[in-house]
């Protein structure tokens, strides 16, 4: 399409045409998130008459944290469901961060029921606060489910723990991600008890039936996306290993081939989950964004190998089989609202930013790729790009460290006056977190607005 | 990409939460207005059902108040005819998971026996201790309406709204929650005695619900504040007594 369009006004009419920014559905979902909050509090209220005395204040205290930490529970696993329009649309990114923090929320909250409602039980009994643990345990033999609860606040403290941000840096990351799927678990045997021993529920048929409406709801998006949409998937498509490129050192590229790959719907900008069927690999998936701009018959990603897994790619033989889920992502052209673009890519982050390069609309002179790199040797994909930008008469730009090893100055003023009407472009942003935090206060303070910069990071 | 402060964002979520639950907790009245307020009214309807009896020869229902258990509500309806109970039905009763199993072996067990027995003075079915004490303690105060209604219509028409009055004694606090009784005042005499408010929650309910129901009656049997504590019960029973003395002070002044 791009040597059709060839600068001038129609050109640029017709790219303006195509452009239909789609607004992130994160503030209707946030506020839905509320309002539900909101109602759960509403049943509290609508089901207590009266407070009268202290132990009533902490057994309800015990009864709200316990009724906001079963709602969150629900929404906390939703967020990992991998539905289409939180991963597309919000952002992987943001969705995994919601995640991280409501989980995070929900734990304390579980543990602040469970100690509130325990001293609540044992003031009743007319014990003191150190019974607490007897108390606990006589709870837990006489009330029904509690057992299955107990055993799920067991796996939710192990959960907790190895979630904490410095024993998971430690841990190996299958190690984490196999205790972190017995949330699954932990939230089926907690569940129960919220039913039958919780008071609104056995007082409202209505709150009762919400409460498996969101659950059940909850577990078929569950089943329906993490297990029978990449069945499907990978049963369609048949995706192989075709051949692996090192394109610089330490940076490889892998061609994946398949059937159909552009009925997957994958769009520049995003990525997959992939899972390698290789001695040693099988069992740990890892986000890749695609290189190239999805082909019929391939796809490609460019990896950077800094961990186990990505050092191991290199290794790869054509013909192994993939497991791959996605598309995921949100960082595509469907974010951008101006006719210019600036694409900045810090090392490894040039392989989503190579593909939007490639495929976002636009004239001659819309678009520019700023590229940052340690040295020239490590400017991976630079022959593609000098094409790309060759053909598309768009402007390809790079920051390597000097020969002294000094850094590039990228700062609000160098970029001003490398691209005069920044304040004007839309910015797509993605490299390593340190780098994209300096040029997002760079291009901040060259005047481009944080809605116009669209960045994607992992980091928690 | 705004700067991120995990630190800050604690200590909010924190304070947040903290100043909500306490926010929430604190707009709770004390007592329960619904109750208080429901349970007044209550009286002359149960009355009205029944003008000189007539109504309750084709056998007036009352319904008894709400009793909360640590599975559920729980509240009893009877049908009244010429001041027999002839029929016992649980209008509200505990459900979901064992519960529901509960109640099915529970509540028609325990509407047999209220027939029966044509009090509250009824056995806990076993296995069902809370549903059975939750049943009582509605049960019986459908009884105390009854009563009040026969008490009413059998009183002289004109007469008998001006005699009877209430008096309700001041709140008296136990370790467990607050006791305020309420009495029922004809004539000069204690027709009914009840508690507006009594602890509540887990095992205190269950005591309420043993000890409440006993403390009424003997109030009224012995029309004064002299009647035995309920043994298992000893805070619930002095709070209960400190009550009614400030409401018989009030009745006598």
């Amino acid at each position: 399409m791009t040597t059709t369009l060839a600068g001038g006004r129609a050109a640029r009419r017709q790219t303006m045409r195509r452009i239909r920014p789609r607004r992130s559905p994160a503030v209707p979902l946030l506020l839905a998130v509320w309002a539900g909050a909101l109602g759960v509090l509403g049943l509290w209220w609508h089901n207590t008459p009266s407070i009268a005395d202290d132990n009533s204040r902490i057994l309800n205290a015990g009864r709200i944290t316990g009724l906001l930490a079963g709602y969150l529970m629900a929404l906390v696993v939703l967020q990992m469901a991998r539905v289409p329009a939180l991963e597309r649309r919000v952002g992987s990114d943001r969705v995994a961060r919601w995640h991280a923090m409501s989980g995070r929320y929900t734990l304390c909250l579980v543990f602040a029921h469970i100690v509130l409602i325990m001293w609540g039980y044992a003031l009743q009994a007319g014990r003191s606060l150190g019974d607490i643990v007897q108390q606990t345990v006589d709870s837990i033999n006489q009330l029904p489910d509690m057992g299955k609860a107990a055993v799920g606040a067991g796996l939710f403290v192990l959960i907790g723990l190895t979630s904490i941000g410095g024993v998971r840096r430690r841990l190996p990351y299958d190690t984490w991600y196999h205790v972190h799927l017995l949330t699954y678990a932990a939230v089926f045997l907690t569940f129960w008890h919220q039913i039958t021993t919780g008071n609104d529920f056995a007082v409202e048929p209505m709150a009762k039936t919400f409460w498996y409406g969101l659950y059940g709801a909850v577990t078929a998006l569950v089943i329906w996306y993490r297990a029978i949409t990449p069945v499907r998937l990978n049963l369609r498509h048949r995706m192989r290993v075709e051949a692996v490129i090192e394109e610089t050192p330490g940076i490889v590229s892998v061609l994946i081939g398949g059937r159909k790959l552009h009925r997957m719907g994958a769009e520049a900008g995003q990525f997959f989950r992939w899972r390698f069927l290789a001695p040693g690999m099988r069992f740990s998936s890892h986000p890749y964004s695609l290189s190239a701009a999805p082909r019929p018959d391939m796809l490609r990603i460019t990896v950077k190998a800094i961990g186990d897994h990505s050092a191991r790619l290199r290794e790869l033989t054509p013909g192994t089989r993939v497991w791959a889920e996605g598309p995921y992502g949100a960082l595509t052209a469907s974010r951008r609202s101006r006719g210019k673009v600036l694409l900045v890519a810090g090392g490894a982050g040039i392989t989503p930013m190579r593909a939007l390069f490639e495929t976002l609309p636009g004239a001659s002179g819309d678009l520019t790729l700023l590229y940052r790199a340690n040295t020239t040797q490590d400017l991976a994909l630079w022959d593609e790009l000098a094409a790309i930008a060759k053909q598309r008469g768009a402007r390809l730009m790079y920051a390597v460290n000097s020969p002294e090893g000094e850094r590039p100055d990228i700062s609000a003023d160098t970029l001003q006056r490398k691209i005069p009407d920044i304040d004007r472009h839309d910015v797509f942003l993605c490299g390593p977190p340190g780098f994209a935090q300096t040029v997002f206060e760079a291009l901040r303070g060259a005047g481009v607005p944080a809605r116009r910069i669209h960045h994607e990071s992992f980091e928690m | 990409m705004r700067k991120s402060h995990p630190l800050r964002r604690i200590v909010l979520a924190t304070a947040a939460t903290v100043s909500g639950v306490v926010l929430l907790l604190s707009l709770k009245p004390a007592s329960d207005p619904a109750s208080a307020s429901a349970a007044a009214p209550q009286q002359p309807a149960a009355g009205q059902e029944a003008p000189q009896g007539g109504a309750q020869a084709a056998g007036a229902t009352v319904t008894g108040d709400v009793a909360q258990t640590q599975y559920g509500a729980v509240q009893v309806r009877l049908t009244v005819s010429n001041g027999k109970i002839t029929k016992a039905e649980a209008v509200q009763a505990p459900e979901g998971g064992t519960s529901d199993q509960k109640t099915a072996l529970a509540v028609p067990r325990l509407n047999q026996e209220a027939v029966a027995a044509q009090s509250a003075r009824i056995d806990a079915v076993s296995g069902a201790t809370y549903t059975s004490n939750g049943y009582k303690q509605s049960l019986q105060s459908a009884l105390d309406q009854v009563r009040a209604a026969a008490d009413a219509s059998s009183a002289p028409a004109s007469s008998a709204p001006a005699a009877s009055r209430t008096l309700t004694g001041k709140v008296a606090q136990t370790q467990y929650g607050a006791v305020q009784v309420r009495l029922t005042v004809s004539n000069g005499k204690i027709t009914k005695a009840e508690a507006v408010q009594a602890p509540e929650g887990g095992t205190s309910a269950q005591k309420t619900a043993l000890a409440v129901p006993r403390l009424n009656q003997e109030a009224v049997a012995a029309q004064s504040a002299r009647i035995d504590a309920v043994s298992g019960a000893t805070y619930t029973s002095n709070g209960y007594k400190q009550s009614l003395q400030s409401a018989l002070d009030q009745a006598g002044g």
